[in-house]
């Protein structure tokens, strides 16, 4: 499956810019636990009602088009763990047997991000929202060629990116677990420099990076690497430069 | 140049009006509301209406018991009804070619409020409380391991038009050429979190929903799950066209005019390559909610007119949230397989007949009618979710190959 990577942007704590990236990519090095963008570029209203990870994927999303495509690209946001640490306080709601605040609710769907995304944006094209747990990043790259199986015309913002887990729920996920967020706009093949994803035999003897699979994708897309192999759950993605 | 065949090849459904086919389109056909339970637990100091399922269901296999939970005990019952015809996929096209791609608002979050009540309790989560069980992730990868499937599987999560997009999502991945075949769809269970969130909106309805009325105040819930085998084939029932928009608009409200109800479902007919006069039935999102029905009459009335039969499914089952763009397309589905000598019966739309005058004149299916189609049978469903994401599907079906 051929695509092409036209732009890309991506944040973590203290590597925000794409020069950082580079550093980092020719010399990668685990990434810190903690810290939110300020996402200045949100208007204050706006800002008030995101979340770190909100704040977090918008800003790996405005960094990767200009304005009229943030108005007009097709988006895919991806994120294995979504809202759960804003869920965790509405659980608890529900289990004292509380009120949930209306706002809280309405801003934890899996699909808040790309919601927020497209008021932000004055965005109305069409966007998906998902999750596949440690092969999420493969799972958004499918989707943005779900969208250019449909309209290969424009290019689709892919936006990937998690915050760590709260301690609820943590223990249970063993997972380079930091803030971070990759976006990148993906288009038909022949249109940029191409990249290429084949799906092959899992190998559970195959480590994972230190650090999550979007930005291990990046890492071997700023490096000379012919190819890259990931481990996903029931498959190895082997990524190509075509 | 028309879109590659996407046959929806086989269904498999569970709702609170059951998973029985034949049980399940005669109670469609008639408009039996009365499988709604009443529920004095599920949120303080409310009586609700809800469409849960009542119905005993599959155990969950003890190989797959990381990813027990309500949510996928409604997949499997879905599941089960198509179990055959999933097998042969996966025999025919081998384990890599089949993929999974499943929608759902709620993953296992209701089991995960009993891990958090012990939690409170004891001060560790239960022991046997794995995090696949909660993650939305999990629905999509306990699906594939219960087929033995190993093709792409993910969980797409739109709020209300998650199991919609999972159906278009499957038709491009075998579109191009990255599966032989999906098994798409979706599941979404009843729980705390979901009826105790828009119970806090004011968005239920204090009584059963009642769509399009004058007296309409708000939804009911419901739970259900639809899994549909997706291939590349012709023939059968097809999904023709899909038609998708974001709002730009509001989290948890639509643009009153239905701008973006009116671009998915322009686009959902461009894309199938129809016209409007094309449609035998829309159902419609028809949530029973004030800003709901006035923007989607709105916009039914823009694309479509005032001729073709529409029907809002909810009172039946309730809103199914997350399920509901799957379910709502397997009563589409099922219009089209039970249809007789070009003869459509058309599930009612169920309400007090109270018309509101603010609301477009749709024209809403009464009980007993069905629509006449010449040798191709076109239907269409509508939904729309939370964070201003829609979705509309046709489906359609030819007499002759």
């Amino acid at each position: 499956m051929k695509a092409s990577l036209l732009r890309w942007a991506a944040w973590a704590p203290g590597i925000e810019l794409p020069d950082a990236w580079r550093s980092w990519a020719a010399a990668p090095a685990p990434l810190p636990a903690t810290g939110a963008p300020d996402a200045k570029f949100l208007p204050a209203m706006l800002r008030r009602r995101c979340t770190p990870l909100t704040r977090t994927m918008l800003s790996a999303a405005f960094g990767c088009a200009e304005p009229d495509e943030l108005a007009r690209l097709r988006t895919v946001f991806a994120s294995r763990h979504g809202s759960i640490n804003e869920s965790i306080g509405l659980l608890l709601n529900v289990v004292r047997r509380e009120k949930l605040s209306p706002a809280t609710f309405s801003h934890t769907v899996h699909n808040a991000q790309a919601g927020l995304f497209s008021i932000a944006a004055g965005n109305r094209a069409a966007s998906s929202s998902l999750a596949g747990q440690e092969d999420t990043w493969t799972a958004a790259f499918l989707e943005a060629l779900v969208f250019l199986e449909r309209d290969p015309r424009e290019p689709v913002l892919v936006v990937v990116g998690d915050v760590p887990l709260a301690d609820t729920f943590a223990p249970l996920v063993d997972e380079a677990a930091v803030p971070y967020a990759f976006a990148a706009q993906v288009g038909a093949a022949g249109t940029g420099p191409g990249v290429s994803l084949e799906l092959g035999a899992a190998d559970p003897a195959r480590a994972r990076a230190p650090w999550p699979p979007a930005l291990e994708f990046l890492r071997w897309w700023l490096s000379d690497e012919e190819s890259l192999e990931q481990p996903n759950r029931a498959s190895t993605a082997r990524w190509l430069r075509a | 140049m028309s879109r590659a065949p996407c046959r929806l090849a086989a269904l498999g459904q569970v709702s609170a009006l059951g998973r029985v086919r034949a049980e399940v389109h005669a109670r469609l056909a008639a408009g039996d509301a009365t499988h709604l339970s009443l529920d004095a637990e599920i949120v303080p100091e409310r009586s609700l209406w809800l469409g849960r399922v009542n119905e005993a269901l599959p155990a969950i296999p003890a190989p797959l018991a990381r990813f027990a939970c309500r949510n996928n005990r409604l997949a499997l019952a879905a599941l089960e009804s198509i179990g055959a015809e999933v097998a042969a996929a996966v025999a025919r096209f081998g384990p890599a070619r089949v993929g999974v791609v499943l929608g759902t608002s709620t993953s296992g979050v209701g089991d995960a409020e009993a891990a958090i009540a012990h939690r409170e309790r004891t001060g560790v989560l239960a022991h046997e409380f794995f995090y696949d069980q909660l993650e939305f992730g999990g629905l999509a990868r306990f699906v594939a391991e219960a087929i033995g499937a190993r093709g792409p599987a993910y969980t797409l999560s739109t709020a209300c038009s998650s199991g919609a997009r999972a159906l278009a999502s499957a038709r491009s991945l075998v579109a191009m050429g990255a599966c032989d075949a999906v098994v798409s769809g979706a599941a979404d269970s009843l729980c705390g979190l979901t009826t105790n969130g828009f119970a806090g909106l004011g968005a239920l309805s204090a009584g059963v929903t009642n769509p399009c009325s004058a007296n309409r105040d708000g939804l009911t819930l419901g739970e259900a799950a639809a899994l549909f085998l997706v291939t590349g084939e012709p023939g059968g029932i097809q999904l023709l066209g899909v038609g998708d928009s974001s709002e730009a608009h509001h989290m948890s409200a639509p643009d009153p005019e239905g701008r973006g109800a009116e671009t998915a479902m322009r686009d959902a007919l461009a894309d199938a390559g129809l016209a409007p006069d094309d449609v035998a039935y829309l159902n419609l999102h028809g949530t029973g909610t004030p800003q709901n029905d006035v923007m989607e009459a709105a916009a039914v009335g823009r694309v479509l007119g005032s001729d073709v039969p529409t029907s809002s499914t909810k009172p039946l089952v309730g809103h199914t949230l997350g399920a509901a763009g799957a379910l709502e397309a397997a009563f589409c589905w099922l219009v089209l397989a039970e249809r007789r000598g070009g003869e459509l019966v058309l599930p009612p739309h169920v309400w007090d007949g109270a018309r509101d005058p603010a609301l477009a004149p749709i024209r809403l299916v009464e009980k007993g009618e069905s629509a006449r189609s010449g040798g191709r049978a076109v239907v269409m469903t509508n939904s729309f979710g939370f964070g201003g994401n829609n979705c509309t599907l046709v489906l359609g079906a030819s007499d002759s190959p």
